[in-house]
């Protein structure tokens, strides 16, 4: 499939321009490569919807996988953009950085695009190995060390949850393919109870790799101490990835009847827990990005809104929510790397003024946080609002309810940043916005605002 | 594959693991009440190529032989993907030939890099 052979090939030449000691070209090596393979995924683009499985059924690139290819490729893009000089200061392995960087998305497009649980689990291995690394890579810095093991550690336990959970399925249904797997619950009188212990385990090693609460112990120190540039690839990208693996196998394998009358509630049960523990933890947060770390625990309970009320339209909501997540966590972790650099904390009080010294990176702050919130008018509100309504549409009020009520938490810890840029006077020098942040910031501003005045364009496409 | 299988299917494994764990139970008796009881010094010491034990085994050792120990493992297990391919080296034809030689391709690029990067000078 060439989009992954193409990504693949990419990182290795990356990794031979840096043993050749060609630091100036890695950043535009890697970016145009990122457009090379951009272009590629279109091009699977199937107006008709019937493509086939390929390498003998272990992949299926149809066109759900070209949208969240794309979104996760966009994303590193504007991530990617947001790395120069970052790398350099960490240490002189920059090279290695971008490879590693790029291999995990290799890896997330084999889960957006996997028809066979075999490729879920090395597509999910890929990533997290990668991932593994690239907290760590501030090799003496006691926080990154820390989190690179606790990662380590948790991500490994998650992972064998997951392959036990895939096995027990294998178990009781005979193949890994999704569609054979579809088979075999349609067909048999009655389902053997390892299938159901197979569906519980593969929904913890998911959400594990999701974040979901009780299964997110390890998400706040991680994201913490990663450094932030990795810490906005794993909370945006790789969130996005492992909800679209989580969609897949749902909607084409366990989406029958009796089944969802087992999984529903355990999924409402871990969307509750998401929001509740995401939203009040986040309330109490001195510093921003650990506000930013609690608050994506409490995404990952919107996003598994979708699931719940699992229909055809399921695909739309979460891409539509992983796109308007994905964009306002790349603004506000781009202000956040601004902030870090020039003022070395990044404490809530740190925030203070920035609105008369640097009007545009508090504007585009402040709307990257309107839309976290979920305020209408931009893409976080149509992405809350077609989670609400397919939750509606199942009749699950109750947890709607509660939903809204943690949204209005969500409100309050959002803007406080908001506030103590505008509302609270602080003496302080304007900060030095580069050209490369002020691309991302501008067009990461514009694409939230028009997804949230015309979502059509995005949300008809899958 | 048969399309069930009933628990009374996985009995012979069950005897497997009976047999196994029976013939050691078994002979770890059978030697314990059989064998004379001679005990000396000698014999209750560690036992290495005959060599006396000198200090504690773990020790600090050099970060180098981790990094030549894993690089031996990842290229060892680069071998155990090549038997499935030469047993089936017929069926598979030119293809297969192509496509493992894209795989040793692209393990010979990593091989390049862990010289240059100067991985295995052991100075």
């Amino acid at each position: 499939m060439d989009v992954i052979i193409t990504i693949s090939l990419l990182a290795i030449l990356v990794l031979y321009l840096g043993l050749f000691k060609a630091a100036k070209a890695l950043l535009p090596v890697t970016l145009v490569g990122l457009l090379v393979a951009l272009g590629l995924t279109f091009n699977h683009w199937d107006l008709a919807n019937n493509t086939k499985s390929i390498f003998s059924g272990m992949l299926l690139f149809n066109n759900f996988s070209v949208a969240f290819s794309a979104l996760a490729i966009i994303s590193t893009f504007l991530i990617l953009m947001l790395s120069k000089d970052y790398f350099e200061r960490i240490s002189a392995n920059v090279a290695e950085y971008y490879t590693i960087i790029l291999f995990a998305l290799t890896g997330i497009i084999i889960i957006a695009s996997y028809h066979n649980l075999s490729m879920l689990f090395i597509g999910i291995e890929i990533m997290s190995v990668s991932l593994y690394i690239l907290t760590g890579i501030k090799k003496r810095d006691y926080a990154s060390n820390e989190a690179a093991l606790k990662y380590f550690l948790m991500g490994a336990f998650s992972t064998g949850f997951l392959l036990f959970g895939i096995t027990l399925l294998y178990g009781a249904s005979g193949s890994f393919d999704l569609t054979e797997i579809r088979n075999y619950v349609a067909s048999s009188e009655e389902i053997s109870p390892i299938f159901y212990a197979g569906i519980l385990l593969s929904i913890i090693g998911l959400c594990f790799k999701a974040g979901a609460a009780p299964f997110h112990f390890w998400t706040p120190d991680v994201y913490e101490g990663a450094p932030t540039l990795i810490t906005a690839f794993m909370s945006t990208v790789v969130k996005t990835a492992v909800f679209a693996a989580f969609l897949r196998l749902f909607y084409i394998s366990l989406s029958s009847v009796t089944l969802q009358e087992f999984w529903v509630p355990v999924l409402v049960v871990l969307a509750s827990l998401s929001l509740l523990i995401g939203n009040i933890t986040a309330v109490y947060q001195q510093h921003f990005k650990r506000m930013l770390a609690y608050s994506s625990i409490s995404h990952v309970g919107y996003l598994l809104f979708a699931l719940i009320a699992l229909s055809s339209a399921s695909d739309s909501a979460v891409f539509l929510y992983a796109a308007a997540y994905t964009i306002a966590s790349i603004i506000a972790f781009a202000a956040l790397m601004v902030v870090q650099k020039q003022v070395g904390n990044d404490s809530f009080d740190n925030f203070n003024g920035l609105g008369r010294k640097n009007p545009l990176l508090a504007l585009t702050l402040t709307i990257s946080m309107l839309s976290l919130a979920g305020i209408p008018l931009t893409a976080g509100f149509i992405g809350k609002f077609m989670m609400f309504t397919g939750a509606l549409s199942t009749y699950h009020t109750a947890l709607t309810v509660f939903a809204v009520l943690n949204a209005i938490v969500g409100v309050f810890y959002y803007l406080r940043v908001v506030v103590a840029m505008y509302f609270k006077d602080a003496e302080r020098n304007e900060l030095a916005v580069p050209v490369y942040f002020k691309i991302v910031l501008v067009v990461s501003t514009l694409a939230t605002i028009i997804i949230g005045v015309y979502p059509g364009f995005i949300a008809d496409l899958i | 594959m048969e399309a069930q299988s009933t628990p009374v299917s996985y009995l012979p494994i069950i005897f497997q693991m009976i047999v196994a764990l029976g013939f050691v139970v078994t002979t770890m008796i059978a030697t314990h009440l059989l064998g004379p009881k001679r005990k000396t010094k000698d014999k209750l010491t560690p036992f290495e190529s005959g060599i006396e034990v000198i200090g504690n085994a773990r020790q600090p050792f050099s970060i180098k032989y981790f990094l030549v120990a894993i690089l031996f493992v990842l290229f060892d297990i680069e071998v155990i993907f090549m038997y499935p391919w030469a047993v089936n080296f017929r069926e598979m034809g030119m293809e297969g030939l192509i496509e493992m030689f894209i795989f040793m391709g692209t393990l010979l690029l990593g091989f390049i890099y862990i010289i240059k990067k100067k991985a295995l000078d052991w100075e």
